[in-house]
């Protein structure tokens, strides 16, 4: 009957606890009185009541525990008294047999395991015998939590005094024992602490079954104990532990047959013993791994080896791995024969588990490619067996699976040396889309991030099949867009990509456009505006090169015009998708290259991009700022090029001029035709040397543009246009245009003041106003310049 | 039995050869208490001293003469007036006469024949004892002094362990192994219990020694169960296939060798009693 029933349970463990340890520090306080006084057997039996308290069904393993560490604590008073009295000759006689005389075994047990250490310490008796029976003795109790802390109490006692010496050298000291007595002692106390601890599992309600598993593992430390024991036996060396321990341990932990118990203990091995323990019984550790219970997760086991491997094979320089011990071989077979005996695995474990195995590949045998392209085909094979694709994203088995494929991009950082892995493509089928897309965007990125060129037409095919989810729509794509912004980034991430497909032979750099120019092609409208105008910039740097190499290739004015025809359909393809103003720019961008190359024929091909632009400009633009930007454009190239024969520039020249004399609004028509005036001023014709300067059309320009200007009824913008034309005059002037004359200047300037301080007083305005005063403040420092060359500005009123 | 005038004018006393360095034994008494007293084996002659001291300086003490008797008895408590003696045998230490001043007389009794242990039990004793006794005419002065006897008995030629395989079906299947069927009074029991079928839950398991003491024959015959020991062997609930250590040392419980039939008025036996405590 609960005395207090409004306790909660952890109140009354609390409780309980405090009784147990106030009886403890009395009886511990009488004990040590008695032996003071040397009354030994009176201190006995103190210590038996004291003893009684740890046979308690009450207590929580926690509180359990600490009432063990405190009378644990009391009991080595104890030892301390009789190890003196015992060295200072004071034996008690038959003290083994009379503390056994205790009627309740816990505490006869914990008194005779005290008394026979002792006895040990003391030389009295066999060390190995006392050993021997206390082990033994100890199987009566069978209550697990008190058996378990029964038996870290005799380790715990016998940590200093187990036999650790080899066996061939104890043949006079029989009695003292050797590590074998050690050996067999530590292993069938672990045989029976882990009984114990299994057993837990197995008592009580099943509804606490959490709660009994929670405390499982709050004990599990005792039992691993017994392994950390035998580990710290130095004259266990690999033949004894391969032969003894592993064998031993390996067996009862696969016999237990309890999850909890394998898990913990097949993880302490790995971490008590040497790696170069581990790396000798591969095997038959595996092999036990494999036979493990079902609910086991065998994954964490086999990778807290394989790391642990990974780590010895490159923390020791030199040592490392035998030679002889086919590391990769063992894992690979063994991880493959646990997949085998587990059908019930996730195949996300299986994945997990292929990762450890490529972890091991990358850190044991770094320079091994076919070890980790190994692992992908058998990765490859399992999916195909399983029947699974289309991973879903951020299920399990794909997020492992991405961990998978995205170790080697790590590792290697350089796609060349994961194109070796014959594998690696072909997994990128099972990933769903998403999946898909960003393994992709991650290998991608890696490439960028590691600048690595791509030299070989094969491998850029190679590559772009295998990131084609974002080349080309994908069957499996969703029937809604993705987002824009998403899209254009992995997009721009492709279009830098293309930078990056460089071949050292010119030759192969053009096959690679071709692949390239191929795969991407089919894109769609959405993705070729990104990815077109990359290949096609790569494709003029080409002829360049082959210009700059013409020497060494006779055939370089072939291959040039080749190339351009290829730009020419590309651009082609872009104006198919609808597009004006990107092929237009690459067009003009054409004619530049191609002008400056001089291949044969250059002029004519210059000559084809100019007039296609203008049909594009013709054709395909109507937005009125989009035209001026366009003629400014075309206008600004031709005024770069010096190509074309006076047939073909007058034309071009003429051409420009309509249409920006052609365009709808006023400023821009005052706009375009001032700019056009600088293709009559500098620009140049192959027909005859250096620039036109053809003074009178250059006139011709700027008087329509100032007529142009008059026109316009918005007087803020007729302002700023006539602002604009002077600088323009100011230009001639400087330049030596006798057509321009100071008196032009003046006309303008005056016109000027006269309708700037009209304007409505705002921002607009005031850039205007801005605008002219440095005009005029250039004018100024002009006329009072000390300068000497250049038309004179005496005239000048200002 | 002393009356004013006419009391024991002198006092008895029992001195036995060697009391000094002979071994001396304790035993219990009715009572409880422990007493101690010299120890005697089978055929060893009993003798000493009588020595009759007056209590008044130079007074005499007239008697019908003076014997000493060295008894063996068997007392049984619920028939207190009948002392069933087995041995009894009588010295005569002086005839009538008067005994002036303290006098001493020798007395041996040549390799007495002792069949029995001495004893002290719930419902019987077994006991050894000399008797002086000065014959007066109103009340005779009688002195007695207790020995106490142990036998000694051979290792048997047979002792065989005990094993036995005990259960109650579809519950619990147990087989335990006792090292010997025989075991001396300092020796140590030794032995396993061995779990076959568990499908109770054990709380505990302890080995018991009870003490059988008979008394009486045929239809009167009484028996007396002590329990001399509880001794717990195992804590917990073991599960199948378990074996569970006995290791039970002897000599620190009151035990007496077994006695069978003694006399024809009692035995003393002793058992071994595996208890299982289930929840």
């Amino acid at each position: 009957m609960p005395s207090t029933p409004q306790l909660s349970p952890q109140e009354e463990q609390e409780k309980l606890l405090e009784e147990g340890i106030s009886i403890v520090k009395n009886q511990s306080f009488q004990m040590k009185r008695c032996l003071d006084k040397g009354k030994l057997m009176d201190g006995l039996k103190h210590a038996s009541t004291m003893l009684g308290e740890l046979r308690t069904s009450l207590l929580s393993p926690k509180s359990y525990y600490e009432l063990y560490m405190a009378i644990s604590d009391e009991l080595r008073h104890l030892e301390l008294y009789l190890c003196d009295e015992f060295q200072k000759g004071r034996k008690v006689a038959d003290l083994y047999e009379l503390v056994q005389y205790a009627g309740n075994i816990v505490p006869r047990l914990y008194l005779l395991i005290t008394v026979g250490v002792v006895y040990i310490k003391s030389n009295e008796l066999s060390r190995k015998d006392i050993l021997k029976d206390l082990v033994e003795m100890c199987r009566g109790v069978q209550h697990p939590l008190r058996g378990l802390f029964l038996r870290n109490y005799l380790l715990t006692c016998t940590k200093n005094v187990l036999p650790d010496t080899e066996e061939e050298l104890a043949t006079n000291d029989y009695e003292y024992g050797t590590v074998m007595d050690s050996i067999d002692f530590i292993l069938l106390n672990f045989s029976e602490m882990n009984k114990l601890w299994v057993r837990m599992q197995h008592q009580g309600h099943t509804r606490d079954r959490n709660k009994r598993e929670q405390e499982r593992r709050e004990l599990r430390i005792l039992v691993g104990t017994n392994l950390v024991r035998l580990s710290q036996l130095e004259c266990i060396d690999m033949e004894k532990y391969k032969k003894v321990v592993l064998p031993a341990v390996l067996e009862q932990v696969v016999s237990c047959r309890d999850p909890i118990a394998q898990e913990y203990l097949m993880e302490c091995i790995i971490q008590v013993f040497p790696d170069d323990f581990h790396l000798q019984t591969l095997n038959p550790f595996l092999k036990a791994c494999a036979e493990l219970h079902e609910s086991v997760n065998v994954k964490n086991i086999i990778i807290a080896l394989v790391d642990r491997l990974a780590q010895f094979a490159q923390n020791e320089e030199g040592s490392g791995i035998p030679p002889e011990i086919q590391l990769f071989d063992i894992f690979s077979d063994q991880i493959s024969q646990v997949i085998q005996n587990r059908p019930d695995m996730p195949p996300e474990d299986i994945v997990a588990l292929q990762v450890a195995l490529i972890n091991l590949a990358l850190k044991c045998y770094p320079d091994k490619v076919d070890f980790v392209d190994k692992v992908l085909e058998t990765t490859e094979d399992i999916f195909n067996r399983l029947n699974l694709d289309h991973l879903e994203y951020g299920s399990p088995v794909s997020k492992e699976l991405m961990r998978l494929m995205k170790i080697p991009v790590d590792s290697y950082n350089n796609i060349l040396t994961v194109l070796e892995l014959s594998h690696f493509g072909p997994i990128f089928d099972y990933f769903d889309y998403q999946s898909r897309k960003l393994m992709c965007s991650y290998l991608i990125n890696n490439v960028l991030e590691n600048d690595t060129r791509i030299p070989t037409q094969d491998q850029v095919d190679n590559i772009l099949n295998i990131v084609n989810v974002l080349v080309q729509d994908q069957s499996d794509q969703p029937a809604e867009p993705d987002d824009p912004e998403d899209f254009a980034e992995e997009q721009v991430l492709m279009g830098r990509f293309i930078h990056l497909l460089q071949a050292e032979d010119p030759n192969q750099q053009y096959l690679i456009l071709n692949t390239a120019r191929k795969h991407f092609g089919g894109g769609g409208d959405k993705r070729i505006k990104f990815t077109l105008p990359p290949i096609v910039f790569a494709a003029y740097r080409l002829a360049m090169r082959y210009k700059e190499a013409k020497e060494e290739d006779e055939n370089w004015e072939k291959k040039c015009q080749k190339i351009f025809q290829f730009c020419h359909q590309t651009v082609g393809a872009l104006i198919k998708a609808d597009m004006a103003e990107m092929p237009l720019r690459l067009f003009l961008q054409g004619a530049l290259t191609a002008g400056e190359i001089e291949f044969e024929n250059h002029e004519t091909v210059a000559y084809e991009f100019m007039s296609q632009a203008f049909s594009l400009y013709e054709d395909e633009i109507s937005d009125s700022k989009a035209q001026l930007a366009a003629i400014t454009l075309i206008i600004g190239t031709l005024e770069q090029m010096s190509c074309f024969g006076d047939e073909n520039h007058e034309p071009l020249r003429t051409q420009c001029a309509l249409a920006a004399s052609k365009l709808l609004k006023k400023p821009d028509q005052c706009r375009g035709v001032c700019t056009c005036s600088h293709l009559f001023w500098s620009g140049r014709s192959a027909s005859q040397e250096g620039e036109l300067q053809d003074s009178k059309r250059v006139s011709d320009c700027l008087k329509k543009g100032v007529k142009i200007a008059n026109q316009c009824m918005d007087s803020s913008v007729q302002v700023q246009l006539f602002v604009e034309l002077l600088n323009h005059y100011i230009y001639y002037y400087e330049k030596g245009n006798d057509q321009v004359t100071i008196q032009v200047l003046n006309q303008l300037i005056a016109k000027i003041k006269e309708t700037l301080p009209n304007l409505e007083a705002n921002e607009e305005t005031e850039q205007i106003n801005k605008h002219f005063q440095n005009t005029v403040e250039h004018l100024k420092l002009r006329r009072d310049g000390s300068e000497t060359e250049g038309p004179s500005y005496e005239e000048l009123v200002l | 039995m002393s009356f004013f005038g006419f009391g024991p004018s002198a006092d008895i006393e029992i001195v036995l050869d060697g009391q000094d360095s002979r071994k001396t034994a304790e035993i219990k008494t009715e009572d409880g208490k422990k007493e101690k007293h010299l120890l005697y084996y089978d055929g060893e002659t009993v003798a000493g001293k009588v020595n009759v001291t007056m209590k008044k300086a130079g007074s005499k003490m007239e008697h019908q003469g003076i014997k000493i008797e060295f008894i063996g008895q068997i007392e049984l408590y619920y028939d207190r007036g009948n002392h069933h003696e087995f041995t009894s045998l009588v010295k005569e230490l002086a005839r009538p006469g008067e005994i002036t001043g303290n006098t001493s007389y020798g007395f041996e009794f040549q390799q007495v024949e002792k069949p029995y242990e001495s004893y002290t039990g719930a419902n019987v004793r077994l006991r050894y004892f000399l008797r002086v006794t000065i014959v007066k005419r109103l009340s005779d002065s009688v002195k007695e002094q207790d020995i106490i006897v142990h036998t000694l008995s051979q290792y048997p030629e047979m002792n065989s362990s005990i094993k036995m395989e005990v259960g109650i079906e579809d519950c619990l299947h147990i087989e335990f192994e006792y090292n010997k069927s025989k075991y001396h009074l300092k020796d140590v029991i030794v032995g396993k219990i061995y779990f076959l079928l568990v499908r109770i839950k054990i709380k505990h398991m302890e080995i018991q020694i009870i003490k059988r003491e008979s008394t009486g024959t045929g239809p009167n015959t009484y028996n007396e169960n002590e329990t001399i020991a509880k001794y717990e062997i195992m804590d917990g609930a073991p599960v199948r296939g378990e074996s569970i250590p006995i290791r039970l040392f002897l000599s620190g419980y009151e035990l007496t060798p077994t006695m069978r039939d003694i006399n024809k008025k009692f035995s003393v036996r002793y058992y071994l009693n595996l208890v299982l405590v289930d929840e």
